[in-house]
C-alpha cells in the first residue's frame, strides 16, 4: 500500500519534471479525444435520429368520419395480425388537430384556421412496420380486411418521400461513421505514437537512474508504475481539458445540425449523454496514456 | 559469457566465511567485476553454481532478482547516486524500493547517516559533496538495509588516498559489527596495510588466495 502511494507520488513528480514535454503530450491528448468523442458522437447521434425517423409514421389510413369505434378497433387489430407490422396507433381529430398546432412554427395559426372551418382533419390509424420495404403490399393486404371500407385514403402516396429521407440519412451516418472512424484512427496512433515518444524521452534522459534503482533492487513495477502513472496523467488532464473545449464546441456547431434536425434534439441528445462522454473520454485518455507509457518502458526493464 | 565468446571468469571456486573481510584483485580485465556482476545476478554463470548465505542462485527466478538486491549491499567505484534526491533520500530509497514505512525509514536513515558520518550533509545533493562523501551515502544506501553481505567494488577508485583510507577504515568498521564484506581494489597500498585475506584473480582465474595477503601482480 505504502509502495502503491509512493509509486503514485513519484509519477506526478515526472510529470511536472519534464514539463514541456508533458504539455505536448497532453496536447495531442486533447486533440484526439476531441475528434474521435466528435466523430463517435455524430455517428450515435445519425443512428439514434434514423430510428426516431423510422418510428415515426410509415403508414397512415384516414378514416372515414362516419367510423364507429368499435368498427376502427376491430379494423385496428386486424391489421396488427399482418406480418412487418409493429404497432397501430389510433390517432382522433382532436388529437391530428393537436399535433397540426405543435408541428411547425405556424401550426397555431393553421390550427386556428381548421377549427374555424370545425376541424377538417381526419382521424387515422398510423400503421408502424418493422421494414419500410414492401408499404404497398402492406396496403394492398389491409384492403383485403373486412373493415376496409372504413378507410378513407392511406399516406402510400407520400410513403416514397419518407423512404427518400431515411436513404438519405442512412447514407450520411454511413459516410459520417466512415471518414470519422479513418480520421478518429490517424488521431489514436498519432497520438500513441507522440505519448510513447514522450515517454521514452522522459526514460531516455533517466535510463541511468533506472539502471541504479534496478541495482538498488527495485522491483519492475515500482520502476513502471510512475511512468504509467505519467501517461495516466496526461490523460486525465487531457480528457478534462477536452471535455471543456467538447461541450461549448457542441454550441458552435449547433447551426449545423438545426438545418437538418430539430435543435433540441442534439443538444438533449447530448445532455442525455453527458455522462457516458465524459466517462468514455476519461477512460480512452487513460488508456492512451498508460499503455502507450507501457510500451515505451517495457524494453528498457529487463533486470 | 559475452556475444563474442569471451569467457570472463572459468574455474573459480571460493568460500567465503561469515564477517570475513576479503579484498579481490587483478589489473583491469581480470575478472573482478565479473565476479560482482554474477552475485547481484546482473549476469547468469554460463555453468557452475552461486550461494550466497543459504540462497542457491539458481532457484531465483527473474522476478526475485530484486529480493535477491535487497539483501546484498553493493557499493560502486561511481557511487550511482540518484543525482536528483538529497543525500537523505538517496539512503531513504533503498528503503521505499523494499516497502518500508516511512515512519521506519525516518528512524533507520539518520541512524546509518550518523555511523558513515554523514548526519549534517543529510539534506545536500550528490552534486553538492565531495568524491569521498558520495561513496560514503553509497555505503550508508547499501548498509540501511542491514544486509548480511556488503559488495564493494573499487569504491576508492574515483577518490585520493586521504578519502580510500576513510573508506576503507568505515568498511573495516561495518566488517567489525559483524556484516561480510568483498572488497575489490586495485591499490596496493591499501591491500598491502589490511593484512587480510586477499584473492587475486588473473585472466579470469583465481591465482592466489592467502589468509593474509599482499598485493602481487
Amino acid at each position: 500500500m505504502i509502495t502503491f502511494w509512493r509509486i503514485i507520488m513519484s509519477g506526478f513528480k515526472n510529470v511536472f519534471r519534464n514539463a514541456w514535454l508533458s504539455i505536448a503530450a497532453t496536447a495531442i491528448m486533447v486533440i484526439t479525444l476531441v475528434i474521435v468523442s466528435f466523430f463517435a458522437f455524430s455517428a450515435l447521434f445519425f443512428q439514434n435520429q434514423l430510428t426516431a425517423i423510422r418510428d415515426k409514421i410509415d403508414l397512415s389510413l384516414f378514416l372515414k368520419d362516419d367510423a364507429g369505434v368499435d368498427d376502427v378497433k376491430r379494423l385496428g387489430e386486424g391489421i396488427r395480425g399482418i406480418s412487418n407490422v409493429k404497432a397501430v396507433v389510433y390517432v382522433s381529430k382532436a388529437e391530428a388537430l393537436e399535433r397540426l398546432r405543435t408541428s411547425s412554427k405556424d401550426g397555431e395559426s393553421l390550427a386556428k384556421t381548421a377549427t374555424e372551418i370545425g376541424n377538417p382533419l381526419p382521424a387515422s390509424l398510423e400503421v408502424k412496420t418493422n421494414s419500410l420495404d414492401n408499404l404497398s403490399g402492406l396496403n394492398d393486404e389491409i384492403k383485403k380486411l373486412p373493415q376496409a371500407n372504413l378507410i378513407a385514403s392511406s399516406s402510400l402516396e407520400n410513403s416514397d418521400v419518407r423512404k427518400k429521407v431515411v436513404e438519405n440519412i442512412i447514407q450520411i451516418s454511413r459516410a459520417v461513421s466512415r471518414v470519422g472512424s479513418v480520421i478518429s484512427i490517424a488521431f489514436l496512433v498519432v497520438s500513441l505514437l507522440i505519448i510513447f515518444n514522450t515517454i521514452r524521452m522522459a526514460i531516455f534522459t533517466r535510463r541511468e537512474e533506472i539502471d541504479i534503482m534496478k541495482l538498488v533492487g527495485a522491483t519492475k513495477w515500482f520502476i513502471r508504475g510512475p511512468f504509467l502513472i505519467e501517461g495516466a496523467v496526461y490523460g486525465i488532464i487531457g480528457a478534462t481539458i477536452a471535455i471543456t473545449i467538447a461541450f461549448p464546441l457542441v454550441n458552435v456547431a449547433r447551426p449545423l445540425f438545426v438545418s437538418y434536425f430539430a435543435a433540441g434534439d442534439v443538444l438533449t441528445f447530448i445532455a442525455d449523454r453527458a455522462g457516458l462522454i465524459i466517462l468514455s473520454m476519461y477512460s480512452l485518455g487513460i488508456t492512451i496514456g498508460v499503455s502507450s507509457s507501457y510500451l515505451a518502458i517495457s524494453r528498457h526493464l529487463k533486470l | 559469457m559475452y556475444p563474442n565468446k569471451t569467457v570472463a571468469l572459468s574455474g573459480v571456486s571460493l568460500h567465503i566465511q561469515p564477517k570475513e573481510f576479503v579484498t579481490v584483485v587483478g589489473s583491469s580485465g581480470a575478472g573482478k567485476s565479473t565476479l560482482i556482476r554474477l552475485l547481484i545476478k546482473e549476469e547468469e554463470p554460463t555453468s557452475g553454481k552461486i550461494i550466497v548465505g543459504s540462497i542457491d542462485y539458481d532457484t531465483i527466478t527473474k522476478k526475485n532478482i530484486p529480493h535477491l538486491r535487497r539483501r546484498i549491499g553493493v557499493v560502486f567505484q561511481d557511487f550511482k547516486l540518484l543525482p536528483n534526491l538529497t543525500v537523505y533520500e538517496n539512503v531513504a530509497f533503498a528503503l521505499e524500493v523494499s516497502g518500508v514505512r516511512t515512519s521506519e525509514i525516518k528512524r533507520a536513515v539518520p541512524k546509518i547517516l550518523q555511523l558513515v558520518g554523514l548526519a549534517e550533509k543529510a539534506s545536500n545533493y550528490p552534486g553538492e559533496i565531495s568524491g569521498g562523501e558520495k561513496q560514503r551515502v553509497a555505503i550508508a544506501r547499501a548498509l540501511v538495509r542491514n544486509p548480511k553481505i556488503l559488495i564493494a567494488d573499487e569504491p576508492t577508485g574515483n577518490l585520493d588516498p586521504k578519502n580510500s583510507w576513510d573508506i576503507i577504515e568505515l568498511l573495516l568498521k561495518i566488517n567489525k559489527f559483524g556484516t561480510t564484506v568483498l572488497l575489490t581494489t586495485h591499490n596496493k597500498d591499501i591491500v598491502n596495510a589490511l593484512k587480510r585475506r586477499v584473492i587475486t584473480i588473473q585472466g579470469g582465474r583465481i591465482v592466489k588466495d592467502e589468509k593474509v595477503g599482499r598485493y602481487i601482480l
